[in-house]
Order: C-alpha cells, then structure tokens, then sequence
C-alpha cells in the first residue's frame, strides 16, 4: 500500500482540516486522535520541503481558516460568528447548557418540538398542523456547525447530569437504569431536520456535512436504536470520513465477524475504512496473517502511530503471543512515556506475563501522570490484584468505574475481583454490567458462566459458557468449559463433542494446526490437555463405549512424554487462559499443573489427571484379564507416588490372579 | 505525606531485618538495638535523666536528623565489622545492601510482605505449620508485642492502608532518601549504573535505549529533574506528630522556649507535611507568647482553639479562656484577664468542669494576692469569697477530684499567706509539711521548686540564713532539671541574692550569669534576669557610692512598670530608690515616698514584712536628718510587729533602730546591753550591712559609755580605756563588714571614727594611718567610680 508523496501531501492537508474541523466542533478525542495520527506520518524529506517553500510559504495559510466550501453555509457561519465564539468558550468552560442556549434558547426548542408533538399525536393532520403554525416552528436557520455545537452541548449536558445522578458504583440504588433526559429531545430535533431535508424543499439546502448525522447515530446508539444508528453513522462516514468517534461508534456496534463483513462493501474505499477495518477486527478477537500484513502496511504510513502500534500488540495479545504483545507495548511507552490510553491491556499482558516489577512501574508511572485516569486506576486494580489484595483492587476498579461507567475492562475485572472475594452476586452483577456495555467482552460471559457454575447453575453457565465460545471460537478454554458444563448436566455426547473441539482449537496455535481437519483429535504429535482428555474418557466410560474411553485413557498416559513440539505453546495458551479466564478456585491447581508442565519439555509428566487415568486403565486391564498390564500399570503408579495403597492393593490382586492363572494353566 | 511511613522508617526496618538475621555483631547489638529502640519508644530510655538543659532537646533534634538524612545510619553502623567477618566489610555495607535490594516498587511492596516472617508465628500459625509438617522457623524472633515486633506490624497495617499514589510517593522518597548512599555503594558495586535506583528502569534500559531517560523522569517527577533543588522532606504525620509532643512537653515541663535552630528545622518539616496538626498551632501560641509577641500570641490562640473547641464532645471553651486570662495577665492586661478568667469560671460550673474550674479558682486567688486592687471589687459582690474562703474551698475540691498539684499549691499559698499576715510560724509550718507529704507522696517532681521557694522564705524570715541558703543549694542541685525554669530562675536569683548580702557580688554574678541562655529566650525570663541583675548591680552601687550609675540603673529599673512585675521586684526597686534618695540627701523626696508606700500597704493589706521595712526606713531616714528621737514610736512598732510575726532579721534591725534614738537620747548603757544581746543572733542572718550597722552603733554606745565615765581615778580611767578599746574592737568589727558589703561611705566613717578614737587615746601614729588609710579609700572610691 504505497503512497505517493503527493498522496501524503493530500492525508496530512485533509487530516489538518480534521482536526481543525473536530476543534471547532468540540470533538476533542476525534481531534486528538487526527492529530496524533498526522503526527505520526514521517515528515517529507528536506529536498522536498524545499521545493514547496520555494513555491512560497508566504501565502501558508492556515487550516483554520479554509473557507466552508459550500457559499450557504459559509455565509451563515459568517454571520453568526461572534455567537458561535461565545458557544465555543461556554463549551469549553463545560458550561454545556449555556453553551446550547446560545443558539438553540428553550423558547426556539419547545416550539420546534411541540410542532413535532402535534405531528406526532395526529400524524394524519401533518400538513394541517404544519399550515396552522408555518413560522414559527420553522427550524431555526443554523449552520451546521452551530447547530452541531448546540445540539452536542446538550447531549454533553445530559450525560453529565446522568453521571451525576447515578448512584455510588454497585451500590444499593445502582441499578445502571438513569437515562440522559436530553436525548429524547436532540433525537427528536435530528429527525425534524433529517426529515426536512428528505421532503420537497430539500434541493434547495446545502449538502450536509457529516456531523449531524454522526451526532444523531451517537443519539440514536444511545438510544439502542441501533440499525438506524448504524445507517447513521454509515451516511456520516460517507460525506466526512476523518470522524473518528464515528467509525469507533460503529466498531461498538459490530458485535460478529459476520456483521462486519456484511457492511463493508457500503463503506467507502479509503483509508480510515481500511484502519476502522482492521480495528474492528482487532477488537472482534479476530487474527491472522493478512490482517497482520494489513496492520503492517498501515505503520508503514503512519510508523509511529501509537494506535496502530496498540492495535498491532492488541493483536498480538489476542492470538496468546504475549511476549511480543508485551515487547510492542514496551515500545509504545517509550515513544509516547505520557501516553495513558490503552495501557490498561498493556497492564493485563503484564499480569499474565506475572511481570511484578514492571507492573509496579507501570502502575507507578500512571498514577505520576494522572491518578485520576480510569486507565491508571485499571493499572494499579491489576497490580494489585497480581499481589493477592483484591479488596484493594477492587478499591481501585470501583475508581476507575466512577471515573468512566463505560470503561468496560474495569467492570470486567472487577467481576474477577468478587470472584476471588467469593461474592458470586457482586460478581455476577459487574460482569452483567461489563457485558451491557459490550457485547463482545468474552472474559465476562466466560467470568459469568464460571460464577454460576460455582453456583451449581449448569444450565445458566452453559449459556454463557457458549456465548464466550462464539466469541472466540478457537480458544480451548472456553469449549472446554462448554464441555466441562455438558458433562455436569449430563450431556455426554454434547459434552464429548465440545471437549473435542477444545482440543482442537488448543492445537490451532500450534505451527502444525494443518492436520485437525482430517484426523480429528487423534493427532498424535501435539500436545492436548490431559484433563480434557481424562474428561472425554470418562465421559465415553459412562456411555459405556470401552473402546474409545480405552482409547483416551491411553492417549492421557501418552502425554506425560508425548509430543515435545508443542509443549511450549500450549503450556503457556493453558496458563494464559488460567490466569485470565478463570479466577476462581480452579486457579490455584491450574498454575500447580502449569509449573509441573513447565519443568518437563518433553512432556507433561505425571499429573493427577494421567495417575487417574492410569489408575483407570489398571483397573480396566484386570476387568479384561489382562494382569500383566494391570500390574505393570500400577507398580507405575507406585513409582510416581500417586495413590500408592489402591496401586499396591491392585498389584496384590494382578499378582495374586497371575500366579492362580499359572496355576490353572499348569 | 503518608501517616505513618518514611523513608527513614524503611531503614529502621530494614535495621532490624539485620538484626533478626544474626547479621549485627555481638558488640555491635547494643548500640544498634539502643539506636533503633530510641527512635520508637516515645519515653526517654537513658537512664539518667538528661544531665544539662540542653540534651533535652536531643530526642527532638535526633528525629529531625534521621528524618532528613540516612546519615545517622552510617553513624551508627560504619564503625563495626559486619557478623560474616569478609575483610573490610562493615555493617553499613550490610545495610546498604539491604537497602540497595529494594530495588524497585515492587520490591518494596515484597520487603513489606516479608516483614511477618521477622515474627514470631502465632498458636494458629503454628499449628497450621505443624499441620503441613514443616519446621517451625527458629533464629531471633521477635515476639508480637515487643516494641520491635509492635513497629513491625504496624508498619505492615500501615503500608497495606496506603493508597497507591502514597505507596508510590514513599518509593520516590525512598529512592531520594537512599540517593546520598550512591557513591559508596558503587566502591563495592562496580556494576552499579545510573540508573540502579530501580531495576525496572535498569532492564528496560536495553529495550527502551535513549528513551529510558524520558520515561523515568515521567515516572518519577520533578524528582530527577531537579536533583539537590527538590526540597521536599518526607516526613509522616507521626513523626510530626511526636516532635510537636516532644516540644510542648519541654514547654509544659520547663517553661523553655525551642532553640531556635530545632524550631526552623521543624518549620521546615512542617511546611512539607500536608497536615498541619492543630497542635502545630498551640506551639506557635506558646512560642511567641514566651517571645513576648503579643497580637501574634493571640492570634495562635485563636487559631488553636478554633481548631480544636470541639473534641471528643468535650467543649473546650473554658480552657479557651483560661488560656487566655493567663496570655492577658502575662501581657500586663490585668483587667481584661480577670474578667476573662471570671468568665472561665462560670463557663466550667456550666459545663461541670471541676479540673478547670479549680485551677481557674486557684489562678484568680494568686492573682487577687498579687493584684489586690483588682480584685477586691470582686470579693465583696462575687461569690468567691475572700482569699482565705477561696483557699479552703480550693483544698476541699483538690482533695475530692485527687488534684494533687492544686492541692499542695494550696496548701502552700495558704501557708503563705499566714506568713504574710504574720501569724503562727507553726501553722505554716505545718501546712508545708502537709503539702511536702502530698508532692513526696505523688512524686510531683514539678511542686518541688515552689514547695523548696515557700521554705527558704520561711527560713529567710526565721533568719536562718544558712538554712535558706541550703534549700536553694538543694533545689539548684537535685531538682532544678525536673522543674520549670522559673524556678530555676527564682531561686538562682534569690541565692545571688544571699550572696551579695554578703558581699560576694561577683560569686552572685557568676552564678546569675551562669544561666543557660536557650532558657532566657522567653520574655518573661528574661526581664526577670535582666532585672535581677540591675537591683545587684545597682546595690553595689549604691554601696561603692557610685550614685552616677545608680541613677542611670535606677531610671530604667523604675520604668519597668508595676503592671508586668512581681510585687517583691517592686518592693525592691523601690527601697533601692529611697536608699539612693537619702544616699544622695533628698530626703524630702525619700519621705515623700516612704509615706506613700506605707499608705498603699496599710490599705491593701499587705505583707507585714514590707510594712516593717518601710518604717525601718522612716526610722532611718530620721536618724539621717539627726532627727532619730522622732522615729522612736517607729522603730518601736516596727519591733513588736516583728517581734510578733518572728522576722527575725527585721527585729533585730528594728532593735538597731531603737539602740540608735537610745544612743542619741544618751542612754548608752541601754543601747548597748541590747545591742550585745542582738549581735550574735543577727550575725546568723547573713545580712552583714546590719551586722555591720549594729557594730558601728555598739562604738558608738561604748563610746557615749566612755564619755560618761567622767572621774580621774585609776577605775575610771581603766573603765574608760576599756571602754574606748570596746569601741575600737567594735568599729574594727563594723569596718570589717562594712568592707565585706564595700560600703565605702560606711567604710570612711568607720575610719574617721577610728582616727579621732586614735586621737582620743593618744596614739597619733595610728591616728594619722587611719586619716591616711581614710584619703586613699576615697581617692580610690573615686578613681573607681571614674
């Protein structure tokens, strides 16, 4: 994806515009995040900068005062200039609510929407009512840009009355239910406008310029209208494509692959949707080379784009390779220390990592830069977490709640905190809470189902479980804990089948993930869970299908030397997936497991699950008769120390039979 | 600021780290068990008490420096070998090791989670190991509620309530504070880098390259920028907290003022601590109270009560005002101070305070002796009673709410006041006996310097010289540490006194100059000194005949208005006054004053003693003005009335008076029956200008005896030589002491008196010596005098 100079020219001119254009309109994260992006394109070469100065930098003119390109527009923005000044400065003082009576004062407001009240109640007297009150109810002649600011300003309005009327974070009156009162009224004053353009007189209005509809996709997703929010913001991003808050509100509305790539062809073709593409990729857990290679073109524009550089070790941290994810984040820190944005994942990369020291670091270099930064407080939640003080942590994640309800990992997290402080109800309610927020947070539907099945709740923690599972379908974890919840309801087949995809999807990051489709889980060569495999087992036993039960029990005990390649990786998908995905009780045995792992390269060696699965096979071999197996596979369970009395009960018998057999034969 | 926690305190953990793992040598376990115990014990643990005024403030001083600086470690640890006796290696080097290992945030969070392992394990704990069948640990322990053990838990209580900002800003304190160490750790560490202070900084330095640099300075602040410019101090509430403790003890305990090098330093803490605890306020109050600034006193006080009125829902308002009748009197507003003090009054019986309202009780009493005109409005409209009523009042409630001081004060202002009136020593006595019990008894260190003042003013007027002189030498020497500083002062002052009475001016001078001079910074000392030190130069003057100085002396002694000074200090300066008044022959002026002096007295009510003085003085001045038969009827009240009330020295004075109009009336053989019966008791008063005067009159009665011996005979002639030689003895004798107290004008007339005795006997040798001796005393007067 090469790029001409010129070409860059025109990104750095058409990015200026942005930002200048999200200034005036107080859009400052869009602002912010047009800026950094501009920043990040490499500077030209002095060769060229000298050729452009030659043709003379005394008539630079600055991006601020480009002229509207459309002549309506720009002589409404003209003539009601010294307003908009004093709107700006009210907003920017977040005097939201004088800033949105300078151009839109209640008197104007209640008229235009009573005249949309009355349409509304006697919808068959539309042109009555319309021809009753003409004037009037006319919506006031605005710019765009005027009316945008009015019209944010009172959302803004809203949303912090919202937050300050909300109750204390998980307390008894939070019930997440306090609604922004003035969206009803922007919602209803978009539509008018929208609709006014629509109908007969529409020819004669300039074009609009994207931020309307941008603001009322973000009502409308409010709301939780969301497919007209979505053809909202698609409309927006059409006419004005640097918006980046919307291509972010619509990244939050895809919740499937599926979703995504139906939209795509209605996008247009340019390159904020090729990043808004590859970032909602990165947000949907999706991996994979091309859009790796896609992530890489981009940085070969923007090389020091901290965004990019955070999508790529998203990525990263996504397909479980959490060293590099960690070597990009380190990175990224060094190149922008002031930056806070993100650094919350960077912080779980580190807890998996159980990086101690430099979490403290990071911990202690956000709360220099600003304590009072959700994502800070994200950080020093985790890392105190990491130290065992969940009371603390959650101290912490509450912070961050009240400093932004939406920051979604907090909630998350939280969840995980009161997992570990066993109480299942708070637990249950920040997860619910994380997943109201998004959608596609499968560490809360996982966090959820895992907190029922404490509960005893199969069926519930199956419907979770599956959720987390169709979130992210290649990760063991979770369809083994699919697996782990049929079997406990009973569903052997279901279960079986489950547990074998987790098997599969274990062995889909391994480099030899080529073979899973023909020969199912019997790839000999990788290495598989041996407690998933003890759970197939068994649960083929309680079928009562020796065979296959015989079968996995073998293929358990193989694994304590069983194939080398792949022990590494799976070793640590298995201690990633332990640390984040399951906080409770399980936790403690699973890092027992890990290290056990960890020591032997060649193998598992003995666990619990291959002794029981010894134990099984000895047990299953003097059911057959065949006692010299029986004994050679429990004077192996002496030698591992592993339910030595049973074992040597076993011999006892093997041997016993043995020499009766002898006897007989003699 | 953290609450508890500093940077120091980590050393002092990590002190004691050392010490559990048997690191510390044996010689060393001592000094650094000493060290680390001195600084968290409140109590003093060195067994003597402090030996001079000044390593009072060592304890304060000590913490300041160890919050300030790692120094005191390398003090404390360079000199001794480390336990695993490698070459060279000191226990410092050990401790900086511990030090240098927190190398990080984190590893500071790990060295707190290790700090339970420094316990000894609880029953639980013990079983629980027992349980998984491992070893109990062994090695030192330190026992849960040693002070150790408690500073440990703590420590870790603390540490976990930090919030994590807090946590983060002891680190960077931590890192600071352990800085200054850098140098000598690298001698031993070669691979000790710049950025060594935190490891995560050290590894990521690789990775990170030049950006390393950016990164911590956005971590750790200003900090790194800065350098020696960053003055921030970490210090704790704690800590700030026991030094504010530690000064308004000294303050409560001494009645000193903080040396000003201590109080700039605390300034300096203080002004990095977030939290200014209100008690800050209340020293400030009592330092420029005791500085003598007066608005700004008030302002502190103010300040301070406002902060804490409301306490524990205890009302505070009648300390308040306590606090600021006393403030007011100090300042010289009488008035203004008794109204306060009455409405502190009627605030503690509204509020039921007894504590309060006795010791206001007690104040307004020892004011009203003071200051009787002010009071004595009160005494008939008010319910308080006159001062007797008061008195017992007061015993009967301190012995109800066992106050102890107020009780014995009691008892002693009830034991003074019948000394003043002039009743029965023994019921004195007896009250200073009772009240020596009670302070004996409840080891009340701090009554000791009244009870020992109360006594050696009985002694004084039983003049027992000597045993005065003792008290004062007793209390100087065994309780003057334990008491405050007015004490001190006082009975300092009143020993230079005793002293110059006897003519030892420069002893008196030395031991007034002795005084520590922190002490002396607070105003009320100060004049007090400066005062003192007037009258004993100006009575030297006066003596020497040096009038010139005593009249500069004088006119700035008698500025020194009424209002701010004790009534004994005015009485002094103003019979210095009358004696430089009639030394100069203004006699008119003298009398003028003595009368009105008598009429105040005799009105008020007031201390016999004074009274007694005073007509000794009016006695006197007539003697000067060759009117001593006038004063008869003077001297002899003065007499009964110092008869009556046993003032000794004052009978014995009075008796000269008499023996001087007896002289002057030719009754020769009377005056000087009564004289030789006086002069041995009244040499035991130590008062040697009397002494001296009751000799010089004894001449004179012998004198008059001779002369009366008119006849020619052999007996008569003997007689008279007899007689005449008596004289001479005499005025030998009231030369000597007149010498002794350097009267010179006493001294010349002596000398004459001896010369024309000389002519008399007809050895005119010894005549013209004197005459000679008598010329060289006043050239020498004069050239002294310049």
């Amino acid at each position: 994806m090469g790029l001409t100079a010129k070409d860059i020219e025109h990104l750095k001119e058409a990015l200026q515009q942005a930002v200048v254009k999200f200034s005036e309109r107080c859009l400052y994260q869009s602002a912010k995040w047009a800026a950094e992006l501009l920043d990040s394109i490499p500077d030209a070469s002095p060769a060229e900068v000298e050729q452009r100065t030659a043709g003379g930098m005394g008539n630079y003119v600055h991006p601020a005062f480009f002229p509207s390109a459309d002549p309506v527009e720009a002589a409404l923005e003209a003539k009601e200039l010294n307003r908009y000044l004093l709107a700006k400065s009210f907003f920017d003082c977040k005097e939201f609510d004088r800033c949105a009576a300078v151009f839109l004062p209640e008197s104007t407001l209640s008229g235009v929407l009573s005249a949309k009240m009355s349409e509304i109640s006697s919808p068959r007297g539309k042109g009555k009512a319309n021809a009753a009150l003409p004037a009037e109810h006319a919506l006031p002649a605005l710019s765009q840009r005027s009316l945008f600011l009015a019209l944010y300003a009172k959302v803004i309005s809203g949303e912090k009355r919202k937050d300050e009327d909300s109750e204390m974070i998980m307390g008894p009156q939070d019930l997440g239910a306090v609604m922004n009162k003035q969206l009803l009224i922007v919602s209803r004053f978009l539509e008018r406008w929208f609709a006014e353009r629509e109908t007969e007189d529409g020819e004669g209005l300039p074009p609009s310029q994207g931020f309307l509809e941008y603001l009322y996709g973000m009502v409308l997703v409010k709301q939780k209208n969301d497919q007209t929010a979505k053809d909202y913001l698609m409309q927006s991003v059409h006419i004005f494509p640097w918006n980046w808050g919307c291509w972010l509100e619509l990244t939050n509305l895809i919740s499937r692959t599926e979703e995504l790539e139906k939209i795509a062809p209605h996008l247009p073709q340019n390159i904020m949707s090729f990043i808004f593409h590859a970032n909602t990729r990165v947000n949907l857990y999706q991996q994979g080379q091309d859009l790796a290679a896609s992530l890489n073109d981009l940085l070969n524009i923007f090389p020091t784009s901290s965004f990019l550089l955070t999508c790529k070790a998203l990525l990263n941290y996504h397909s479980k390779d959490l060293m590099t994810a960690e070597q990009d984040f380190s990175n990224l820190l060094a190149l922008h220390p002031h930056r806070l944005d993100s650094l919350d994942h960077y912080s779980n990369i580190l807890y998996v990592l159980n990086s101690r020291p430099k979490l403290a670091f990071l911990a202690h270099l956000c709360s220099s830069i600003d304590k009072f930064r959700p994502e800070s407080c994200v950080v020093i939640g985790n890392y105190y977490s990491l130290l065992s003080l969940h009371e603390k942590a959650v101290q912490y994640f509450r912070r961050a709640l009240t400093l932004d309800r939406s920051c979604l990992s907090a909630w998350t997290l939280m969840g995980h905190e009161y997992v570990e402080l066993k109480n299942t109800h708070a637990a249950i309610e920040s997860y619910r809470r994380a997943v109201d927020v998004n959608r596609r947070d499968y560490r809360a539907w996982y966090g959820l189902g895992q907190t029922y099945e404490v509960l005893e709740m199969h069926a519930y923690a199956l419907w979770y479980y599956k959720k987390a599972a169709g979130l992210r379908p290649w990760d063991g974890k979770m369809w083994q804990a699919v697996g782990s919840c049929l079997q406990k309801m009973g569903r052997d087949r279901d279960g079986i089948k489950a547990l074998k995809r987790a098997l599969l999807a274990d062995s889909y990051y391994d480099s030899t993930a080529s073979s899973f489709g023909s020969a199912g889980p019997v790839d000999r060569m990788a290495q598989m869970d041996p407690e998933v495999l003890l759970q197939i087992a068994a649960m083929y036993d309680r079928l009562d299908d020796e065979e296959e039960a015989k079968a996995y029990m073998e293929l358990c005990v193989a694994q304590e030397d069983g194939g080398a390649a792949g022990a590494e990786g799976a070793g640590l998908g298995e201690s990633v997936a332990i640390h984040r995905d399951s906080p409770g009780g399980v936790a403690s045995d699973g890092e027992a497991e890990g290290a056990e792992r960890g020591s032997g390269h060649e193998g598992t060696g003995v666990t619990v699950a291959t002794s029981k699965a010894r134990m099984w096979l000895a047990r299953h071999s003097m059911r057959t008769e065949d006692y010299a197996t029986a004994n050679r596979l429990a004077t192996e369970l002496c030698q591992d120390g592993v339910e030595v009395e049973e074992a040597k009960a076993l011999i006892r018998e093997a041997r016993s039979r043995m020499e009766l057999a002898n006897m007989m034969d003699r | 600021m953290s609450r508890y926690l500093t940077p120091a305190k980590i050393g002092l953990l990590a002190l004691i780290e050392l010490y559990v793992e048997e690191a510390v040598p044996n010689d060393a376990i001592v000094p650094v068990v000493n060290f680390i115990t001195s600084h968290l014990l409140d109590c003093d643990l060195s067994i003597s008490s402090p030996t001079s005024s000044p390593d009072r403030w060592a304890k304060a001083e000590s913490t300041i420096r160890l919050v300030l600086s790692i120094r005191d470690f390398e003090q404390i640890l360079g000199p001794f070998a480390a336990a695993d006796r490698l070459p060279g290696r000191r226990l410092w080097d050990r401790f900086l090791e511990k030090l240098w290992r927190i190398d990080s945030l984190h590893g500071l969070q790990e060295f707190i989670d290790r700090l339970p392992n420094l316990l000894a394990r609880t029953k639980d704990e013990l079983r629980r190991i027992a349980e998984a069948g491992e070893e109990p640990p062994t090695g030192i322990l330190l026992s849960r509620n040693s002070p150790f053990g408690a500073f440990v838990r703590r420590s870790g209580l603390e540490f976990a309530r930090l919030q994590f900002n807090h946590s983060a800003e002891l680190w960077q304190g931590f890192v600071k504070y352990r800085q200054p160490t850098a140098a000598h750790w690298r001698r031993r560490n070669p691979q000790h880098g710049r950025l060594s202070f935190d490891s995560v900084l050290m590894d990521g330095e690789e990775e990170w390259g030049a950006s390393t640099d950016a990164l911590a300075v956005v971590a750790y602040g200003n900090m790194l920028l800065m350098g020696d410019l960053d003055e921030t101090v970490p210090v704790s509430t704690d800590d700030i907290e026991s030094l504010l403790e530690i000064q308004v003890e000294q303050l409560h305990k001494y009645g000193n003022r903080v040396p000003a090098e201590l109080r700039d330093q605390f300034r300096d803490l203080l002004k990095d601590s977030h939290v200014v605890p209100s008690l800050a306020h209340y020293l400030n109050f009592s330092d420029t109270w005791r500085s003598g600034d007066y608005p700004t006193s008030f302002d502190y006080l103010h300040r301070y009560f406002d902060y804490t009125m409301q306490n524990r829902d205890r009302l505070f308002y009648q300390y308040a005002l306590m606090n600021l009748a006393i403030l007011q009197s100090d300042f010289g507003c009488h008035k203004e101070a008794v109204a306060t003090m009455l409405e502190s009054v009627s605030t503690a019986r509204e509020n039921k305070d007894i504590t309060c309202l006795n010791f206001a009780l007690n104040w307004l009493f020892h004011f009203g002796r003071a200051h009787p005109k002010l009071v004595r409005e009160l005494e008939s409209s008010s319910m308080l009673g006159t001062g007797r009523e008061t008195l017992m009042f007061l015993r009967l409630k301190a012995r109800e709410s066992g106050m102890w001081v107020l009780w014995s004060s009691a008892l002693m202002a009830e034991a003074k006041l019948v000394m003043s009136n002039g009743d029965s020593v023994a019921t004195a006595l007896e009250h200073m006996v009772r009240s020596s019990q009670l302070i004996i008894e409840r080891n009340m260190k701090t009554m000791m310097g009244a009870q020992l003042a109360t006594l050696t003013t009985l002694w004084d007027r039983l003049g027992l010289a000597y045993m005065s002189k003792m008290t004062c030498e007793v209390f100087l020497r065994c309780h003057a540490l334990n008491s405050i500083f007015d004490d001190e002062l006082k009975m300092t002052c009143r020993l230079a006194g005793l002293l110059a009475g006897k003519g030892k001016y420069e002893e008196a001078f030395e031991k007034i100059e002795g005084m520590n001079s922190n002490s002396l910074r607070s105003v009320k000392a100060s004049q007090y000194w400066y005062l003192f030190r007037g009258l004993l130069k100006l009575r030297r003057d006066l003596h020497r005949g040096n009038l010139e100085a005593a009249d500069h002396l004088l006119s700035q002694l008698l500025q020194a208005g009424p209002e701010s000074l004790e009534p004994d200090m005015v009485y002094m300066i103003d019979s210095l006054h009358i004696e430089a008044l009639t030394r100069r022959g203004d006699f008119e002026a003298a009398f003028n004053k003595i009368d009105r002096l008598i009429g105040e007295l005799c009105e008020d009510n007031r201390d016999v003693s004074l009274r007694i003085r005073l007509l000794l003085n009016k006695a006197h001045l007539f003697d000067r003005i060759d009117r001593p038969e006038k004063g008869f009827t003077i001297a002899m009240r003065a007499a009964s009335m110092a008869w009556r009330a046993r003032l000794l020295p004052l009978l014995w004075q009075a008796i000269g008076a008499l023996a001087n109009i007896l002289n002057a009336l030719g009754e020769f053989a009377a005056a000087a029956q009564m004289l030789l019966a006086t002069l041995p008791r009244c040499l035991e008063t130590d008062s040697i200008f009397v002494v001296a005067t009751l000799y010089s009159l004894l001449a004179d009665a012998c004198m008059g005896q001779a002369g009366e011996t008119q006849g020619r005979s052999a007996a008569h002639l003997q007689k008279r030589t007899e007689f005449l030689t008596r004289a001479h003895e005499a005025l030998d004798a009231a030369f000597k002491h007149y010498s002794a107290v350097e009267d010179v004008e006493k001294q010349c007339e002596m000398l004459a008196k001896k010369a024309t005795l000389m002519r008399v006997m007809g050895d005119h040798v010894l005549a013209e010596d004197y005459a000679a001796k008598y010329l060289a005393l006043k050239r020498e007067a004069i050239g002294r005098n310049g």
